[in-house]
């Protein structure tokens, strides 16, 4: 059993260091563009956004997908960061010469004041289930920008003007370099917050939130907590939007924005990690794309492809029917040789590999084992046992 | 009084579309976020079946009807029926792109700038109208109640209404006594898309104009009323229209606080979910472990 | 598993970032154009696309004319406009697009916020912008800022001496989410206020921009409702109003422009409203611009649709002024040598629009007119 557990431990760090790894691969791209000179604005404008999509993304997971609350308001919070984040810098720009001092006690504030409503939000969803939370974070994002936009203050329908504090000039493109950091930050909070027991007690209360109270987890706290932190880490995107836009308009936090944050988290998979930072740079990119290349009469047609490429990707990804045909031909599939190549590799001792399998296969748990520890499990079983679960359901 | 009056006949559009959303919601679980477009393509289907010489509204409400119905049971055949069994959130997705997708097709096929639908006169009723109280408004109100009390007859009476309550209790169950799972999702589909068609209508005889972005945030509105009266609860949708329209007006008619007006709808909203976490007239399901 | 086709993937990307980016290399844009490259971004998408596609008709109409006719000096004009959903963010990338793909000079974006971001983005590289039909006062607040439409303060000031005389109930219905609305009841409160009028305010917003029966009925006295909003909600206002049985004078500004396309005749409101371009205008620039793009499209142009042709040909106006003959001219140079050519006293348009000049400011100086509709 001892080997057990450290293989386990073995898959866990290796799961994690992807997502390190896929954010500095990111970051490197633009590095090395950067030194070579072929870093356009447009490029590094793209690499920006994709940063905070990624933040946005991960922290929504940690919601929607960890502990199992379907949030529609994300891009509320990230409203509060820019605005409030926005506001502070203008004004603290007046006082501090250095740029990157503002934006980084402007994040820490944004985000502050951002997490002070996750708390809020946090609240109801002691009380609400299912969509009846979600369509209450739908609202909280709603009433936020409405109250944003009719403060004078903060510029009014115009929005928050924050010219003064714009980061990036074409000679200085440096936005996404500190956005991929906090990026990098943001991955290393959630998921050592994932993998301790605090993320272990947020995973209980998503499968089962009766059973958990019963084990003595503090559903309260808990559920607060992962509000908490989603919503500082999308204050602070917001406060990353506050420098890299002018102006901070409301129009742009409405709902929709918040359900293609969460496109973003079921596109990559729910409780996935890895999966929302690929669904995250791959939406950011497709849009990207569609805008640069769609542009005048042509430009009708790009929503009609993004929802085409949407609904193409949902309905293979979940269709129950193309499983079979996935398991042949998928992506999964296709791993999955590659990984026997590289197994024939390494000098393991089979026998101590497939006996932990073996045992793994043979837990009857209702929770996705497969999405927590991508350990290696028979397919079959898996969607067996997510059919179970809808059932439950 | 007045603006009661105006709310009611606001939230009696409002209802209309969250009977809808809501039919959909009860019997196969889904959030239709698709369905406020719908309504924008059945819109459509009035202007242009208006837009032909000798223009008749009852010919141009049927060819919205059928149209209507086939792109719902064409919708739900190709972008829903495929995800039965998967997640949730993946169907709720998909619905986002079906609707990103019928709006586009309307942006291609009409243009953007918006479509003045006319052609049909109401007669006005001078009594009723000295209060300022519209012909439009009196229609929709009494047809949305007609609508509901339709609805449920239907559900409770009818075999296919039956079937269609023990889809929404238990499928699995539904599926062991004989129903055909697939085929009452499609007909509740149907019957939500014709549903959608009266909404337009109503829709276009209060607010004359056909846009591509018609039905996003009467979708989003009716979506609220919806979850307010207790999402898959048929009375439900319609108090919970009623109350989403006559709260909304209340708030524009007072002049300092209509800025505000979404921010005060969605407070109350949360307010009422507070006190009665599932709305008005909701079912509270027992958890078991 | 996942992992392996995590890294397979982010490899990927890695590749076709330096496939696609490791070709132009050097700070030199507008080395290859073989046209000179007017680029805009304005909402071709979404709740304000109908603004967006006007605008980019009426510049593609302007570019099609000043080809034919040969172009500047034999060199041809391309136009572009990158959808911006009428965002800010949007706006910026779509610029950066735009500026890598060889832009020289530019129609800056349709509305007012995207267009503020446009701003920042262009004043850094200094590239000349006229916009269309952007109104904010802020838009043209940098020197290489200018708009052929009316700003919002000039037109609230100009609906409020209107009124302060001839008019004893004055209502306003504005919208408290455009940024248009917002300008121009601002300088109309203010100068009501300075005049010691009062009036009677209603406001929607974006999310309640559909049923008008309460605003109409609050308004019901009055004896003009002044609309400082665009067509779309002026039409539904006006269809309220003759619900309600209110026979109140319906007064707007420019983007009460195209409002004729939106009623019906069951509307008997007497419609007025400011604006510098009369579709049924005598005036032989407005009439054969009309003509052209009647013929062209086969509907009625608006006003977004002439500003957007208006500003195109000024644009070649001015740099025929300027004698630009150099096809790769950068943005920069161009910039100056057209701000230069343009608030020279001698330079005046005389287009769809009406006869315009310019001043450093930015904003034009053109006679409004004020047209009625009236059943």
């Amino acid at each position: 059993m001892g080997k057990i557990t450290s293989n386990v431990k073995n898959e866990f760090k290796l799961k994690y260091l992807i997502n390190y790894c896929l954010v500095l691969v990111l970051l490197l791209v633009g590095m090395v563009m950067m030194f070579t000179g072929g870093l356009k604005m447009s490029f590094a404008r793209l690499l920006t956004q994709i940063g905070f999509s990624i933040i946005l993304a991960v922290s929504l997971n940690l919601v929607v997908g960890f502990l199992g609350e379907l949030s529609l308001g994300h891009a509320g919070f990230m409203c509060i960061g820019a605005y409030i984040g926005g506001f502070c810098a203008n004004a603290l720009s007046n006082y501090i010469g250095s740029k990157f001092l503002v934006l980084l006690i402007t994040m820490i504030i944004g985000g502050v004041i951002a997490s002070v409503f996750g708390f809020v939000i946090g609240l109801p969803s002691l009380r609400l289930k299912g969509d009846y939370l979600a369509i209450v974070t739908l609202a909280f994002g709603e009433i936020v920008r409405n109250i944003f936009k009719n403060q004078k203050a903060f510029g009014g329908a115009m929005g928050l003007s924050t010219g003064p504090i714009q980061y990036d000039t074409r000679n200085n493109m440096s936005l996404y370099i500190i956005t991929f950091v906090i990026a990098l930050i943001m991955l290393f909070v959630t998921q050592n917050l994932i993998r301790s027991k605090h993320g272990r007690a947020i995973t209980a209360i998503r499968d089962n939130e009766i059973a958990a109270k019963a084990m003595g987890i503090n559903v309260t706290f808990y559920k607060l907590l992962a509000f908490i932190v989603a919503a500082f880490f999308a204050g602070v995107a917001g406060v990353i939007y506050a420098h890299y836009t002018t102006p901070v308009s409301y129009t742009f936090f409405s709902y929709n924005y918040s359900i293609e944050i969460l496109v973003m988290v079921v596109l990559g998979g729910m409780g996935n990690i890895t999966g929302s930072i690929i669904a995250a740079t791959l939406i950011s990119c497709v849009n990207f794309f569609l805008q640069s290349r769609l542009s005048g009469d042509l430009a009708a047609l790009r929503y009609l492809i993004y929802a085409l490429v949407l609904i193409f990707i949902i309905i293979f990804g979940n269709a129950p029917a193309l499983r079979p045909f996935k398991e042949k031909y998928g992506i999964s599939a296709l791993s999955e040789k590659i990984k026997k190549l590289f197994k024939k590799k390494k000098p393991f001792d089979p026998a101590a590999v497939k006996e932990d399998e073996g045992s793994w296969d043979r837990i009857p748990t209702k929770i996705d084992m497969d999405a927590i520890l991508s350990t290696d499990i028979n397919p079959e079983i898996s969607g067996e046992q997510e059919n179970a679960d809808k059932k439950n359901d | 009084m007045i603006t009661l009056i105006d709310g009611l006949s606001l939230g009696s559009i409002y209802a209309l579309i969250a009977l809808g959303y809501t039919m959909v919601y009860g019997i196969a679980k889904m959030l239709n976020f698709a369905h406020g477009d719908i309504i924008m393509v059945g819109a459509y289907a009035i202007y242009v079946a208006m837009s032909f010489a000798n223009p008749n509204p009852v010919i141009a409400l049927i060819s919205s009807i059928i149209v209507c119905t086939l792109l719902g049971v064409f919708v739900e055949k190709f972008a829903y029926k495929p995800l039965r069994g998967a997640s949730p959130l993946a169907v709720l997705i998909t619905a986002i792109g079906v609707s990103y997708f019928l709006q586009s097709v309307a942006q291609i096929v009409f243009g953007s700038q918006p479509k003045p639908v006319s052609g049909w006169k109401l007669p006005k009723i001078e009594f009723l109208n000295q209060f300022g109280i519209t012909t439009g408004a009196v229609v929709t109100l009494i047809a949305g109640i007609l609508i509901m009390v339709a609805l449920t007859l239907f559900i409770n009476i009818t075999r296919t209404g039956s079937a269609m309550l023990a889809v929404s209790e238990d499928k699995g169950a539904a599926k062991l006594m004989g129903i055909n799972v697939n085929k009452i999702i499609t007909i509740t589909f149907a019957i939500g898309s014709a549903l959608a068609s009266f909404a337009s209508m109503f829709y276009l005889l209060q607010i004359p104009n056909a846009e591509p972005t018609l039905g996003a945030m009467p979708g989003i509105k009716a979506f609220t009323a919806a979850v307010i009266g207790g999402i898959g609860s048929i009375p439900g949708a319609m108090l919970g229209g009623m109350v989403l329209g006559v709260i909304e007006k209340i708030c524009l008619s007072i002049e300092v606080i209509s800025p505000y007006t979404t921010a005060i709808e969605f407070s109350l909203l949360i307010l009422i979910l507070l006190v009665k976490p599932t709305g008005f007239l909701g079912r509270t399901t027992k958890e078991k472990v | 598993m996942k992992k392996i086709f995590a890294v397979v993937l982010a490899l990927a990307m890695v590749a076709c970032c330096f496939a696609s980016c490791g070709k132009e290399q050097g700070n030199s844009y507008t080395a290859n154009n073989t046209e000179y490259f007017i680029g805009a971004t304005g909402p071709l998408t979404g709740g304000a696309s109908s603004y967006g596609i006007s605008v980019q008709k009426g510049a593609t109409l302007a570019i099609e004319e000043i080809n034919a006719a040969g172009g500047l000096n034999g060199v041809n004009f391309k136009f572009d406009m990158k959808d911006d959903k009428a965002e800010p963010a949007d706006a910026a990338s779509g610029y950066d697009m735009l500026y890598e793909a060889g832009m020289q000079i530019s129609l800056g974006s349709v509305t007012s916020g995207a267009c503020a971001s446009f701003a920042e983005k262009s004043k850094n590289d200094n590239v000349f912008f006229i916009t269309p039909s952007a109104s904010a006062a802020n838009v043209i607040e940098n020197a290489n800022a200018f708009r052929v439409c009316f700003g919002d303060p000039d037109q609230g000031v100009l609906a409020a001496q209107e009124f302060v005389d001839k008019y004893e109930n004055v209502g306003v219905i504005y919208d408290t989410s455009d940024p248009y609305s917002s300008g121009i009841f601002d300088a109309f409160k203010a100068e009501m206020d300075n005049l010691g009028a009062s009036f009677k305010v209603q406001t929607f917003d974006a999310e309640n921009k559909k049923d008008f029966s309460t605003q109409v009925e609050a308004l019901k006295d009055c004896d003009v409702i002044f609309l400082p909003i665009y067509y779309t909600e002026a039409g539904l206002i006006a269809k309220a109003a003759v619900a309600k049985g209110s026979d109140a004078l319906i007064f707007g500004c420019d983007g009460l422009d195209g409002v004729a396309g939106q009623i019906d005749d069951t509307v008997t409101n007497t419609i007025k409203y400011i604006t510098p371009f009369d579709v049924n205008s005598d005036a032989a620039a407005t009439a054969s611009f009309v003509k052209a793009f009647k013929e062209k499209y086969g509907e009625t142009p608006d006003q977004f649709a002439a500003d957007g042709y208006d500003a195109v040909k000024v644009i070649f106006e001015a740099m025929k002024a300027a004698g630009v003959n150099d096809v790769k001219i950068d943005p920069s140079t161009l910039a100056d040598k057209v701000i230069a050519a343009i608030t020279s006293s001698s330079f005046k348009y005389n287009g769809a629009t009406g006869e315009m000049t310019w001043d450093a400011s930015g904003a034009c100086t053109k006679v409004p007119q004020i047209v009625t509709i009236e059943k």
